[in-house]
C-alpha cells in the first residue's frame, strides 16, 4: 500500500530531516511511527499526502508514484488518504455536520448523502448527538473524534493520523485509539505517528522508530 | 452532479459575501465608482464628438474663382452645382464681395474708393444640405477644387483641424482614465478577494486535504469577484439612468450651444454589457487574487 525507497527530505543545508528512508507497510496494516521530536515523523505523513514533496528518493502510495503525480493527481491521491492532525483542524463557523460532510462536498454528494453519510460516521464515533453543534462547544476529545469521522467519512484507503492523541489526557487517548482500529479492522491500512510509549506498550502493534530521519528499528 | 455541486458553490459564495459584508460592499462600490466613471466618460465623449461634428458640418465653403472667370463661366459653375442638389448655393459677384467688404470695413469704407479697380474675384459660397462629416468636407473641398475656373477653395481647414485635434485629445484622456479607473477596481476587487481568501487560509487547507482540486477551491472566490462586479455595474447602471433622466435634461437647458446634439441614452443591450463588463472586472481581481495564494 505505501513504500518508499531512499527518501531524503531536506529543508535547508542543515542535515536532512529524512535521510535515505526505506519502508514498505502492507494493505490493511496498522502501524506505529515513533521516534522523539524532531525524527521526521510528521515530515515523513506530510510526504505520503503530497503536503511536501521529497528532496529526493521514490514514494508509491495506493500504487502510484507520488513523484509523477502532477498537480491534478494530488487532489485524487487525497481523497483515498484522510488525514487526522494533533490540533484537529476543524472549521470554528461549520457545525460539527458540516465539518465532517466537508469531504464529501469536494467529491460532490449531494446535500442528502452527505448528511446520511455524516450522520452514519458521528454515529460510529458516539457524536450523533452534537451534530449542529460548533466545534469549540465539544471537549478535546469530542473534537479529536469529529476529526476522525471526517477523516473516515469518505472510507479512504489509508488514514494517517499524525500525534491524534498529543492533545488529550489518558482517559481520552484509548478511546481515540480504538477508533482507528475499529477502522483497521474494516480494511483501512493506519498510520499512527506518537511519542506516547505507554499508547505503544498498552496497544503492540507493528512500530516503526524514526531518529535523525532514519529508521532505527522495525518490529 | 454538476448541478448541485455548481449550485452549492454558487450557495457558498453568497454565504461568504454575507459573511463579510464590509470588504464587498467597499469593492462593490469602487466597481459601481469606476464603471460609472468609465461609461460616464464614454457617453460623454459620444457626445462631445457628435458637437464636434455638427459644427464641422456648419462650415461653408467658399470656391474663390479664377480673376479672369466670365460672369458665363461663373453662371455654368454654378447652375452644375445647383444640379447637383446636395448644397445651397450661393454667387458672390466681385461687385457684391467689394460691397460686402466695404460694410465690414465700416468707417474705413472709403479707403475703398480709390481702387482703380475692383481686386475681388468673384466666388461661390456653398453650404451641404445635409451634416457632413469632417472627412466627407474634405473630399468635397478636394473635388470643387478640381472644378473649371476655381483658383481657391476655403472651408475652415485650420479650425477643422482643431477640432479634430480637440477630438483626439478626449479621446486619448478618455481612454487614459477609464483605464486607470479601471485598474483601481481590478486592484481593490483583488485585495478584497485577498483578504477573504486569507481570512478562509484554514477552510482552503483542509479543502486541499480533502482531495479538492485547485479549480474547486478557486471557483467561489471567483463567484464572488464576480458577483461584487455585477452588483457594483447594477449600481453603475443606475447611477447613469439617474443621470440621463434627471441630470442631462436640466443641463441641456442650461447650455443652449448643445441644443440639437442628442444626450446619450443607455439601452438595455449597454446596460447588459456594462454588467457583464463588472463581472469580468470581478473575475480578474479575484483570479489574480487566488492565483497568487494557490501559487504558495
Amino acid at each position: 500500500m505505501i513504500k518508499l525507497f531512499g527518501v531524503s527530505k531536506s529543508y535547508g543545508p542543515e542535515a536532512p530531516t529524512l535521510d535515505g528512508l526505506s519502508l514498505e507497510i502492507e494493505k490493511g496494516e496498522f502501524v506505529w511511527l515513533t521516534g522523539p521530536s524532531g525524527a521526521g515523523k510528521s515530515t515523513l505523513l506530510k510526504l505520503l499526502f503530497c503536503a511536501e514533496a521529497p528532496t529526493s528518493g521514490q514514494i508509491i502510495v495506493g500504487g502510484r508514484n507520488v513523484a509523477r503525480l502532477g498537480q491534478s493527481g494530488v487532489p485524487l491521491l487525497r481523497r483515498s488518504i484522510g488525514v487526522v492532525f494533533q490540533d484537529f483542524k476543524l472549521l470554528p463557523n461549520r457545525t460539527v455536520l458540516e465539518n465532517v460532510g466537508f469531504a464529501l462536498e469536494v467529491l460532490g454528494f449531494s446535500d442528502r448523502e452527505i448528511e446520511e453519510r455524516s450522520i452514519r460516521r458521528l454515529d460510529q464515533v458516539g457524536l450523533r448527538h452534537k451534530a449542529r453543534s460548533l466545534p469549540q462547544k465539544l471537549s478535546g476529545g469530542e473534537q479529536q473524534r469529529v476529526a476522525i469521522a471526517r477523516a473516515l467519512v469518505n472510507e479512504p484507503k489509508i488514514v494517517l493520523a499524525d500525534e491524534p492523541t498529543g492533545n488529550l489526557d489518558h482517559g481520552l487517548t484509548d478511546s481515540i485509539i480504538e477508533l482507528l482500529f475499529d477502522a483497521n479492522a474494516r480494511g483501512t491500512t493506519v498510520v499512527v505517528a506518537t511519542h506516547d510509549h505507554a499508547l505503544l506498550s498498552r496497544h503492540a502493534r507493528r512500530t516503526i522508530a524514526l531518529q535523525a530521519g532514519r529508521v532505527v528499528s522495525d518490529v | 452532479m454538476i448541478g448541485h455541486v455548481a449550485w452549492r458553490l454558487f450557495r457558498r459564495a453568497l454565504v461568504n459575501l454575507w459573511r463579510a459584508p464590509m470588504p464587498s460592499l467597499v469593492a462593490v462600490l469602487t466597481i459601481a465608482i469606476a464603471l460609472f466613471l468609465g461609461a460616464a466618460f464614454v457617453a460623454a465623449l459620444d457626445a462631445a464628438q457628435l458637437l464636434l461634428r455638427g459644427w464641422g458640418a456648419e462650415a461653408s465653403i467658399t470656391l474663390y474663382l479664377a480673376p479672369d472667370a466670365t460672369e458665363a463661366q461663373a453662371g455654368a459653375l454654378v447652375d452644375e452645382l445647383r444640379r447637383e442638389g446636395t448644397l445651397e448655393v450661393v454667387y458672390v459677384t466681385r461687385d457684391e464681395a467689394l460691397s460686402r467688404l466695404r460694410q465690414e470695413l465700416g468707417d474705413l469704407g472709403s479707403t475703398l474708393d480709390g481702387l482703380a479697380r475692383n481686386p475681388l474675384p468673384p466666388s461661390i459660397e456653398l453650404r451641404p444640405r445635409a451634416r457632413l462629416s469632417v472627412d466627407a468636407l474634405r473630399a468635397l473641398a478636394a473635388r470643387l477644387s478640381k472644378l473649371p475656373n476655381v483658383a481657391e477653395v476655403d472651408y475652415g481647414r485650420e479650425w477643422l483641424d482643431r477640432l479634430e485635434q480637440l477630438a483626439r485629445a478626449l479621446r486619448a484622456a478618455g481612454l487614459g482614465a477609464t483605464l486607470l479607473v479601471l485598474g483601481a477596481a481590478i486592484l481593490v476587487v483583488a485585495n478584497t478577494i485577498r483578504l477573504a481568501v486569507y481570512a478562509r487560509r484554514d477552510e482552503i487547507e483542509i479543502m486541499k486535504l480533502v482531495g479538492a482540486t485547485d479549480g474547486y477551491v478557486r471557483l467561489p472566490f471567483l463567484l464572488e469577484g464576480a458577483l461584487q462586479g455585477m452588483a457594483g455595474a447594477g449600481l453603475a447602471v443606475l447611477a447613469l439612468l439617474g443621470v440621463e433622466k434627471w441630470l442631462l435634461p436640466q443641463a441641456a437647458a442650461a447650455f443652449s450651444f448643445a441644443a440639437g446634439v442628442a444626450g446619450p441614452v443607455l439601452h438595455a443591450p449597454e446596460a447588459m454589457a456594462l454588467v457583464a463588463f463588472g463581472a469580468a472586472v470581478g473575475l480578474v481581481g479575484s483570479w489574480l487574487s487566488v492565483a497568487r495564494f494557490l501559487r504558495t
